[in-house]
């Protein structure tokens, strides 16, 4: 297959590595209060981003921690402006329409009040989510090639709005229509040097990769059936194994659906992409990471404790006495210590078992047909970023990396 | 030293095999076969490497250029996988680690970071306040009434009983008694709510203020007292708040600036104690200024119900003979002004006090006193 036509992605990160990466960073992030996160993200993202490989050519983060500071500072402004304006209003709204409702029309105003203060972020969220693509997008390189993509945050946070809402009514029968076409928008606006990706296909098609999800949901049916029909024997069988099928399918449809997106874009017009993620191996690595992780974690808190409950033995404590004795200082000192170091260490090693082995999956099927034609491409004008992730850092969106 | 190597020359994608050396005045390297007549010249003091590169095999070289990028780099890159290349450059060139900062990056901190800490605090301490104090004004009576009612359940709550006014305390006696003391500090006063004050079964030495006229005292505090004078002392300081409407001001100025702690502190280890620590100290620099402003108030109202405004004061002297004064680091943290500041303030208000007619009466005080005997729940079942 291999004739020089046909690339395919190849993954290089290493655990051990990025897990000592994500620790230390993690420790320097405690001891400046959270400052460090924006440059220990970016270290992590430059590590990840050159461990993928496609014809020979690694990808390249070239954002920086000190923009992502500086953005985050922006968007602190903004933020905290709006949302102190918020809340205040809605506590006050709230409590002018508190006290026992009299009426079901009052019970449903007070439920609105208090549910508004969601989605008067919610506009930012999806801004935020185009945002952070678009600065991600703006800080990869391919062969010294920059991506990019259009600035149509505030369209992409309104049409999310609008399919959010179109998924909600329809009792999610729509879910198909909304990945696709919140896809399409995206794609449609990304850029490698001076080619455009499209995003082909019909969202129709999605609805193959509910499939699972529709089987967990017939399951879960039919044991609410039985339990009507009085035959708890089969209830107790059919829930369980529905609810756990609705999690596979829900799983399923993320994968499959980002296989059938992936398949049907096209770059510059001529290049084309393969891609055969099976969800399988994604919730098998899923689960093993979890496991390994949690054996782990196991392990050191036990050995914290331990160390804990040695150092509180035999010291001078009277049990009955109240309050914070001198003597119980170091032993309390080093319990929030290893709390905290645990607490960083968890996330290392959700990175490195967990979340880095499915990347690599994702990457390792993925592949680029039209090779030659990428060579053509050229250089794009550099983007400054806006706000730099700035947004979504402080809503807390954005995931692992 | 020469050698093999591939360049993206950061115009096009092309991988262009490129062959390295030295320069004769071993100030540079001259880059060939990039696809330009002429070769490419690298200064050797100009050379960085990528930092947190996964491939140890490979040293990606790129230039330090002033470009309007996100870091001062030349966008092309220069590969190179020949080894002995790469431990040359390292060993001879420890400037290839270097960050470059573009000129005038702390003045552009600066003025980020003071930008946002002025919004914060501008929002913190003026917009918020302003906003709960106009809004606090807008809250139909009754609506605020209720709202107390359920803080005072949820304050209940907290002391152990399972539901609403299992803890009140009700001896009749008592209760008379209070009532007498609350109309003998009210008279001819506008308080602007219907005031609601209840005795709450615990050891406590303290008294609260709730929205809509609610005020609890709790029993710790009629044992602590010396007398009625004292125990009305406090009623009038906490009708003080009420009448200043500041436990509803405080939770609405308390809705705004959690949201928007929260977002300030919401995502790393801790985050949640550093927004409780945040509020604290925010609403202990608001609380102390209500407090003297409530004490002020007390002053007046004992005065003009003929009881001397230094019954605050000897109430202060218990509670510091008790729990002692705040000073120090402790002090930022508490929510009330320092007690020795409050009795002198109340020694200054109650120049020359004449003799006068106590709280209550000596049997009225001691049913007072025993108002717990009977509670709310104990009363039902008889």
């Amino acid at each position: 297959m291999n004739d020089g036509n046909f690339g395919q992605g190849e993954y290089t990160g290493d655990g051990k590595a990025l897990f000592w990466l994500a620790l230390r960073t993690g420790c320097l992030t405690l001891l400046t209060l959270g400052i460090y996160r924006f440059w220990g993200k970016t270290r992590i993202r430059r590590y990840i981003w050159s461990s993928a490989r496609l014809e020979g050519s690694r990808f390249e983060y070239t954002g920086t921690g000190l923009e992502m500071f500086l953005g985050f500072l922006l968007a602190v402004v903004f933020l905290a402006v709006y949302l102190g304006l918020i809340q205040i209003l809605l506590f006050w709204f709230g409590l002018t329409i508190l006290a026992e409702p009299q009426t079901p029309g009052q019970a449903l105003l007070q439920m609105a009040g208090f549910s508004l203060s969601a989605v008067a972020v919610l506009p930012f969220i999806f801004f935020a989510i185009y945002r952070a693509r678009r600065y991600k997008m703006a800080r990869t390189r391919w062969r010294g090639i920059r991506f990019g993509m259009e600035k149509a945050a505030w369209g992409y946070a309104f049409r999310a709005m609008g399919y959010w809402a179109l998924t909600l009514l329809s009792l999610g029968l729509l879910t198909p229509l909304m990945t696709f076409r919140l896809e399409k928008y995206m794609t449609d606006r990304s850029w490698f040097g001076t080619a455009r990706f499209v995003q082909q296909g019909r969202w129709t098609a999605l609805y193959g990769c509910m499939w699972h999800i529709l089987n967990g949901l017939a399951l879960f049916a039919c044991g609410a059936l039985s339990l009507v029909l009085d035959t708890p024997m089969l209830a107790v069988l059919l829930l369980p194994v529905g609810a756990v099928w609705l999690v596979i399918g829900v799983i399923s449809y993320q994968v499959q659906s980002f296989a059938y997106l992936s398949r049907h874009k096209v770059l510059g017009g001529t290049v084309a992409f393969e891609a055969s993620p099976r969800t399988r191996t994604v919730i098998g690595t899923y689960l093993l990471g979890a496991l390994l992780l949690g054996l782990g974690l196991s392990v050191v808190t036990g050995v914290l404790g331990g160390i804990a409950a040695f150092l509180l033995f035999g010291r001078d404590i009277d049990p009955t006495g109240g309050g914070l004795q001198p003597a119980m200082i170091p032993p309390v000192l080093i319990t929030v210590a290893g709390y905290l170091l645990t607490l960083i260490a968890a996330r290392a090693g959700a990175l490195a078992l967990i979340t880095q082995p499915i990347l690599k999956h994702y990457v390792t099927t993925l592949g680029v047909t039209n090779l030659p034609a990428l060579a053509e491409i050229r250089q794009r004008a550099a983007d400054t970023g806006a706000d730099a992730e700035g947004f979504a850092d402080a809503l807390d969106i954005g995931g692992a990396i | 030293m020469q050698g093999a190597a591939h360049l993206y020359d950061g115009q096009s994608a092309t991988r262009h095999p490129v062959q390295v050396v030295l320069s004769r005045e071993r100030q540079a390297l001259v880059i060939t076969g990039a696809g330009h007549a002429a070769p490419l010249v690298w200064p050797l003091q100009d050379l960085r490497e990528l930092h947190d590169h996964a491939d140890e095999g490979q040293l990606i070289l790129t230039r330090h250029l002033e470009t309007g990028d996100e870091s001062l780099r030349d966008p092309a890159r220069l590969v190179i996988e020949d080894p002995e290349m790469a431990a040359w450059l390292r060993r001879t060139r420890p400037r290839l680690a270097r960050r470059d900062l573009r000129a005038g990056t702390w003045r552009r901190i600066g003025l980020r970071a003071g930008g946002a800490l002025a919004a914060v605090l501008l929002m913190i301490f003026v917009i918020l306040p302003a906003l709960a104090g106009t809004l606090s004004r807008l809250i139909p009576m009754e609506k605020e009434i209720a709202f107390g009612r359920d803080v005072k359940a949820q304050i209940e709550r907290v002391f152990g009983a399972t539901e609403a006014g299992e803890l009140d305390c009700s001896g009749p006696d008592g209760l008379a008694a209070l009532d007498r003391m609350v109309a003998r500090l009210t008279e001819g006063q506008e308080i602007g709510y219907p005031l609601e004050v209840s005795v709450i079964d615990h050891e406590m030495m303290n008294a609260f203020a709730m929205p809509g006229g609610q005020i609890v005292v709790m029993r710790g505090l009629l044992e602590g007292a010396d007398g009625p004078d004292m125990v009305a002392a406090v009623l009038a300081h906490e009708i003080g708040h009420v009448v200043h409407r500041d436990p509803t001001r405080n939770a609405l100025r308390t809705a705004g600036s959690v949201g928007l702690l929260g977002l300030l502190f919401g995502d790393f280890s801790g985050g949640a104690a550093m927004v409780f620590l945040g509020e604290r100290m925010i609403s202990a620099s608001y609380s102390r200024n209500a407090e003297a402003k409530a004490d002020a108030f007390a002053f007046d109202m004992l005065r003009s119900a003929g009881l001397p405004p230094s019954a605050l004061g000897d109430m202060f002297e218990r509670f510091r003979q008790k729990f002692g004064d705040d000073d120090g680091p402790g002090a930022h943290f508490a929510s009330h002004p320092r007690l020795s500041d409050r009795i002198a303030a109340a020694g200054a208000a109650s120049t020359g006090d004449s003799p006068h007619r106590p709280a209550l009466s000596p049997q009225d005080w001691r049913a007072l006193q025993d108002i717990c005997d009977i509670r709310a729940n104990t009363r039902d079942s008889d």
